[in-house]
């Protein structure tokens, strides 16, 4: 499990409807802003790179100090954005896979709105029990 | 593209150029300060040329001429290694004073984000960057290991007054006075020398000077001594109209006129001086050292392939022997000449030489790993590949290099690493690479804060620069920057930056990225004494509520401080403590529905239609009414408008919501409306308005005055509370107009610790169409139209409610109430009526009853005379109730009601009740008005009540009936007290003594029980009176007491008022018919709960009553004929003699309402006693014959219960009998009626006889409308249709005994 690691989905608008922090680091007071501080920032390097190629995962696009930022855009542009300081590639994808069906689940629910907030409770459960599988 | 022409290349023709050591006399200086100018300050405008126009030639044979050329001039004590410290101060200085100018734009907002990208890049970086950064570059200058930045000639200046000037001249280049370069062997001491004579002309004439020119001339030699004559202008106003000094004094202090004693002479004798000395003296003498050091190096490393190489391997073996330390490299090896030869070439603009012999060295470097030279040559490399605009890839590759190799040199070459850096940037900037110059900007950071701040902010930038512009990264990097420059106090610095920062962040739905941004400039502001920008800031934080509980109250704190600090209240249109909710906003005003309670009006509108639809006369043609008058009145657009009345409130409920885990007092919430009168009224009554006009202009222009609020004009209700973390609130708030006119309402304020906020609905309803269905506007009305209301001429107004109303009852618990209605004004009212939406739980009692005791109008009376009661009641159609007309309500005087209220059903049952009136003065704009009360009423289970009667087999015209009752409350035992019967066909009897009913006298929870009565048809004995007097017992009565008679009860009439009120509404509730029916009896069973475990609240003097209906309970089963067989039970008979012939009767009675034909046959055969016919379970078991009474055998049977239930085998004996009449009789019986038929049986031998083998067939014949009258009464469709039937005899016992 990585120390930190901050997880987030950002609509196509570039507006986050779901956020966790799935590190088991013990929290900081500005940790959690300067999360999104980066995340968002390196939401101008997704833009860059998304459309230079075809793969969904984009790993470590983009890096403030020690903290590094791997994406999963998908096909709707909506960004699965991931803050870490571990290393693990490999769990990062899958991760992001298996988060990507569960987003797909929530978008096939008829009462979700595309862009509307995950407030789900069972999505945010299923995203932290992966987070411990992977990261 | 020229690469000179770039920014870097103007860079770095200005910055890599020769230098030339400036060594003078201090009464030199002394002439040159009087022109506010110290000596190289003065000459430096004039080492500058953009075109000098000398020819060249280096190494190749080609010559070339050059155009820009630029000496640097420094002192002698300048050449050296700038002291960091004192760099650094300086920057810093450069740095605060840059951030005081900022003052005037911080208040203003920052752009927006469209207009950012569209301004040109010179508006927006700060100019003071290229300054700062140039400060930068020189912090590196004049190391060692470039070559550069060492002195190429050496101008030594003496002035006129000195004494021995010539001396002077020897001694200035004296060994110990001149940089450490010079005397550590780093560079060349031998350099060009020149001498220059400084003339003060304000010292006098020239003459002397040109002595010592000459002596000089002798001395030096000729072409190295020069004289120059300053100061020429005798009264030192000298103007200059294009200042050449004004670049290169970066803070001169405008007092003091630069150059104002120099004339133009001296200006061009200045400018002559130091063309020739470039042009004549330093170019050819690199031009010969370039020449030297190039044959040099091509001897000892170009001419032979393979010596050098073999150089090259020696070196790299034996170097680190030779030269331990790695950096040692005096002048004089062939390292440092190469890098000279380089550097000249360079500022000589031979790049390709320079190149060459850069690349020739950056290997030796390289082996030799003496990193900082190699960085420092790989740095040059990458200038010279820019300005030769070749190999870009090359060029950042040196750049990286040179960069990397510096960074790993640790603190030592952090000032080096800085400017490569910033070359670096120069150069990706050239070529748009804006986005790596930002990263690179990133890499220069270093740990010093305020450094660091700079190069972030420039980062930022040039994130903004590129293409497409990263907006988020700018953002982000000047957040950075702001945070440094505040960490190093540079408060003014760090809000430029933040603002910036806001014009990306403004919108953000990123709420902790928003959260800090605002709370930090909000911060700031208040520091720098803004406190206005600073609480507008901090507003944008308050509502948090995904932050921590902490963080919260640090907001909230901060906030409040800032507050203080401003002093003052502000009005805050966003203040979002609390959030309002406004889809809660509902708005309940009184036109002519007027509501008793706020429940009632929050009823739907179209349940209280369709009760109001047979109260109103005509609604439609009502409203036309009233509407017309409006017509005439108002202007067309307030026609629709909601109407209210002058003194009546408007109430507003609003939902208040803390987002905060922190509890906020909110105080002072009032509504904001708007009073106007239109603008005829007021040209009648212009004075008595006059003093309450608001200058509110936009509502002048329309030509409609506006009464502000506080103007006493309405009243407005004030709330204070407090709201707990997250807690919600409904607020409800009211506004009473007080005069006529167009009252709108704007939105609602409230004060939170000093601050005002208010919340506009108007501009919420525009954006966003709430719900409309939850307020009483009709749809039709657009939402803004919804907050006016026309407020009209004051009309009377009733209120009412009903006295204690419970919240939870019984079922079948039956309470007096009283419903009290009060007009307050002083015009009456007319015309009241009444309307309950269930009458089976509410009944409108007698006017009289109030004044009566409750148990006395429920208690039979003897002489139960009802007659008239229900007189009294004028019942309209349609269960309205008209009160009497004399019925007045007026003032003080309440007019008192009595109501009864039932719990019918066991349920939670609302009830809405309406009261119309009509006004009395025939000239108010409205002519009725409705009153609403709506009242919630919990019906817990009580007594759960069942009958069922069955025909008593041996009588006519007589029922068993049980009573099963069940106690289904959940705490509450009940007595069971009495039980009646309603209307005057039945009678009803116990069947068991009255103690021995209930043992325990009451029902306790959850118990059940059955009672057993007997019933009787009154009018079938009334009509065989004459013929059955002694079956008439004195106890069929309509009531039967259950009670024990020590608990003595007075009977309860279920025939009078409220009792049997209720019970026509069960009735009604029921079944469609409404006649009255023979062969169905309702019954009312009368209970009291148990006195000894009543907990309950209710005073105990007040006697409770229960009473539980039951309607239609049917007595037929299935024919509506019925029979008895009358005759005796016992004969004796002497069987010697004869036979025995037996007489019996057949009583036969036809219960329904047409005409039945009935046959008669009997079958001699005994067919035996299985054939019984069931009659509901009840099996009639004889066990012995006894006295032929019918009467003593139903005591019998009544005795021991349980034998009714069994079935016991009847021991009788077979033998046979004849049925000796016809066989076979057939009759017509009238219906209702019933006649004996005569039967006769034949004995031949003692014995007990089973007389039940005949059979009666009845056909009812079904004219004269029988037929519908009996589909109506049965409810099963499968008897619906039997109109004919075949019934089998009952079993009828007669015993003949032997007479003796």
């Amino acid at each position: 499990m990585a120390t930190t690691a901050s997880f987030i989905i950002v609509s196509r608008n570039d507006i986050p409807i779901y956020e966790a922090e799935v590190g088991s680091a013990t929290k900081r007071e500005d940790a959690a802003q300067l999360h999104q501080f980066v995340l968002h920032a390196a939401l101008d390097i997704v833009q860059d790179l998304a459309w230079t190629t075809s793969a969904m995962f984009l790993k470590n696009i983009d890096r403030f100090n020690d903290l590094v930022v791997s994406v999963y855009v998908t096909a709707g542009h909506t960004r699965l954005m991931l803050l870490h300081d571990s290393r693990n590639d490999d769990g990062i994808k899958s991760f992001f896979q298996e988060v990507h069906e569960l987003y797909i689940k929530v978008l096939l629910n008829p009462l979700y709105l595309p862009g509307a907030r995950i407030a789900s409770s069972h999505f945010d459960t299923k995203v932290r029990a992966l987070a411990r599988k992977y990261l | 593209m020229d690469p000179a022409g770039t920014p870097l290349g103007k860079m770095l023709l200005e910055e890599i150029t020769p230098v030339v050591m400036v060594l003078r006399t201090p009464s030199v200086e002394e002439a040159c300060v009087k022109n506010g100018l110290s000596f190289v300050e003065m000459l430096s405008p004039f080492c500058n040329f953009s075109n000098i126009d000398v020819p060249l030639r280096t190494s190749s044979d080609q010559p070339y001429r050059l155009h820009k050329f630029k000496l640097r001039l420094f002192y002698e004590s300048d050449v050296r290694q700038p002291n960091i410290e004192v760099a650094k101060e300086r920057l810093k200085q450069v740095i605060t004073k840059a951030g005081e100018k900022e003052n005037l734009e911080l208040i203003s907002d920052p752009p927006q984000v469209s207009n950012l990208l569209d301004s040109s890049k010179s508006e927006l970086l700060p100019s003071w960057f290229e300054y700062l950064n140039k400060e930068l570059i020189r912090t590196a200058s004049f190391s060692e290991h470039e070559t550069f930045d060492h002195p190429v000639g050496c101008l030594l200046v003496v002035s006129s007054k000195d004494e021995q000037p010539i001396n002077r001249f020897i001694d200035l280049f004296n060994t110990n006075k001149l940089p450490s370069l010079l005397n550590d062997g780093a560079m060349d001491p031998k350099i060009l020398k020149h001498y220059l004579l400084v003339h003060d002309n304000h010292d006098g004439s020239s003459e002397k000077a040109s002595k010592i020119l000459s002596e000089m001339k002798s001395t030096f030699g000729t072409n190295e001594c020069h004289l120059l004559c300053i100061n020429s202008s005798q009264d030192a106003k000298m103007e200059h109209q294009d200042d050449p000094w004004a670049s290169y004094k970066y803070d001169g202090s405008p007092v003091q006129r630069l150059g104002c004693c120099l004339d133009v002479d001296d200006i061009s004798a200045l400018k002559d001086l130091m063309h020739e000395f470039s042009s004549k003296h330093v170019i050819p003498y690199m031009e010969q050292k370039v020449r030297i050091l190039n044959q040099q190096v091509s001897a000892t490393r170009r001419g032979f392939r393979n010596q050098i190489k073999n150089l090259w391997w020696r070196k790299g073996k034996d170097d680190p022997n030779e030269m331990p330390s790695g950096s040692m490299y005096t002048f004089s090896s062939i390292e440092s000449q190469i890098r000279v030869l380089g550097d000249h070439a360079f500022m000589l603009h031979d790049y390709e030489l320079a190149l060459a012999n850069y690349r020739l060295i950056s290997t030796d470097y390289k082996l030799d790993k003496a990193w900082k030279r190699y960085a420092g040559v790989q740095e040059i490399m990458a200038l010279a590949y820019f300005l030769l605009d070749q190999s870009r890839k090359e060029a950042e590759y040196c750049m990286e290099n040179a960069f990397n190799t510096y960074l790993k040199l640790g603190s030592s070459g952090q000032q080096n690493a800085t400017r490569c850096g910033l070359w670096w940037i120069e150069m990706l900037k050239t070529r748009d690479q804006y986005k790596e110059a930002a990263s690179v900007y990133f890499r220069i950071c270093s740990e010093e804060l305020l450094h660091s701040a700079v190069m972030l902010e420039q980062a930022s930038y040039c994130y903004l620069f590129s293409k497409p512009p990263m907006l988020y990264k700018y953002g982000f990097h000047l957040v950075l920057s702001g945070d440094r420059y505040r960490k190093t106090d540079q408060i003014k610095h760090a809000i430029r930056t933040y603002r910036s920062a806001l014009s990306v962040y403004r919108e953000t739905t990123w709420s902790y990225i928003r959260d800090h941004v605002h709370f930090h400039i909000g911060q700031w502001y208040a520091l720098l004494g803004f406190h206005d920008v600073a609480v507008r800031h901090m507003l944008q934080v308050l509502a948090c509520s995904h932050q921590s509980k902490a963080t919260q109250e640090l907001f909230l704190r901060d906030f409040l401080q800032i507050f203080q600090g401003a002093g003052k209240t502000f009005e805050v249109p966003g203040l979002q403590l609390p959030v309002i909710d406004i889809s809660s906003l509902k708005v309940v005003f009184e036109d002519q529905r007027t509501y008793a309670s706020s429940p009632a009006a929050s009823v739907r509108e179209s349940l209280w239609r369709s009760l109001e639809e047979d109260l109103i006369p005509s609604l439609p043609g009502a409203r036309t009414n009233w509407l017309d008058v409006q017509t005439k009145l108002m202007p067309k657009r307030l026609r629709e408008s909601n109407v209210c009345v002058a003194g009546e409130a408007i109430k507003v409920v609003v939902e208040f919501k803390n987002p905060l885990q922190v509890p906020i007092p909110i105080s002072n919430v009032s509504l904001i409306c708007e009073l106007s009168r239109s603008e005829e009224e007021i040209s009648v009554d212009t004075n008595a308005s006059t003093s309450e006009l608001a200058n509110d202009e936009d509502h002048q222009r329309f030509g409609v005055m506006v009464v502000s609020s506080d103007s006493g004009s309405v009243i407005l209700s004030e709330f204070d509370f407090s709201l707990g973390g997250g807690e919600k609130k409904l607020v409800e708030l009211t506004v009473t107009p007080k005069l006529e006119g167009t009252l709108k309402l704007v939105g609602v304020r409230w004060k939170f610790s000093g601050c005002v906020g208010f919340y506009t609905f108007e501009s919420i309803l525009l954006v966003k169409k709430i719900a409309r269905g939850k307020r009483k506007a009709k749809a039709k009305q657009s939402p803004l139209n919804d907050l006016k209301f026309v407020v009209i001429k004051p009309v009377p107004k009733l209120e009412g409610h009903i006295r204690s109303f419970p919240e939870k009852a019984y079922a079948g618990h039956i309470q007096p109430l009283i419903l009290e209605l009060k007009n307050q004004s002083n015009c009456s009212i007319k015309n009241l009526k009444m309307k309950i939406s269930h009458p089976r739980f509410l009944s409108i009692g007698n006017k009289e009853v109030q004044h009566v005791d409750f148990r006395a109008c429920l208690e039979k009376q003897s002489d139960n005379k009802q007659g008239g009661t229900h007189a009294n009641l004028k019942k309209a159609s349609q269960g309205v109730f008209l009160f009497p007309e004399d019925v007045a309500i007026k003032g003080d005087k309440p007019l008192l009601w009595p109501l009864w209220l039932r719990a019918a059903v066991p349920e939670n049952f609302l009830l809405y009740i309406i009261i119309y009136y009509e006004m009395e003065d025939a000239s108010s704009v409205m002519k009725y008005r409705t009153l609403r009360l709506h009242y919630n009423l919990q019906v817990l289970p009580s007594l759960d009540v069942s009958f069922k009667i069955s025909p008593c087999p041996s009588r006519l015209q007589e029922f068993l009936v049980r009573m099963d009752v069940v106690n289904k409350a959940s705490s509450q035992s009940f007595q069971v007290s009495q039980l009646s019967t309603v209307g005057d066909n039945w009678g009803i009897s116990r069947l068991q003594p009255i103690d021995g009913i209930i043992p325990s006298q009451s029902l306790t929870v959850g118990q059940a029980f059955s009672f057993f009565f007997m019933l009787k048809s009154r009018r079938l004995s009334s009509v065989d009176a004459a013929t059955h007097v002694p079956d008439l017992s004195p106890d069929v009565d309509n009531d039967v007491i259950l009670c024990p008679e020590s608990v003595k009860e007075p009977l309860v009439n279920a025939t009078h008022s409220p009792l049997a009120n209720f019970h026509d509404s069960e009735r009604l509730q029921h079944g469609i018919h409404n006649q009255k029916d023979d062969n169905t009896v309702d019954f009312v069973l009368i209970s009291r709960p148990l006195k000894s475990d009543t907990n309950s609240e209710e005073d105990s003097d007040q006697p409770q009553l229960f009473s539980h209906h039951a309607c239609y309970c049917r007595t037929a089963s299935t024919s509506p004929i019925s029979w008895t067989m009358i005759g005796p039970r016992t004969k004796y008979h002497n069987f010697s003699s004869s036979f025995c012939e037996i007489s019996l009767k057949m009583t036969i009675h036809n219960s329904s309402d047409a005409i039945a034909s009935i046959s008669i046959s009997t079958a001699d055969s005994a067919g035996q006693s299985d054939a019984l016919p069931s009659q509901g379970g009840w099996k009639p078991v004889v066990k012995e014959i006894k006295a032929a009474s019918p009467k003593a055998a139903g005591i019998i049977a009544g005795n021991s219960p349980e034998s009714l239930w069994s079935l016991k085998p009847v021991a009788s004996p077979v033998s046979s009998f004849i049925w000796s009449g016809s066989s076979s009789s057939n009759f017509q019986l009238a219906p209702r009626s019933s006649t004996d038929i005569p039967m006769q049986i034949c004995v031949f031998s003692p014995g007990t006889y089973d007389l039940s083998s005949y059979v009666l067939n009845w056909n009812l014949r079904q004219d004269d409308g029988g037929c519908d009258q009996l589909e109506a009464k049965e409810s099963n469709p499968e008897e619906m249709r039997k109109l004919s039937g075949t019934c089998s005899g009952y079993p009828y016992f007669l015993t003949v005994l032997q007479s003796v």
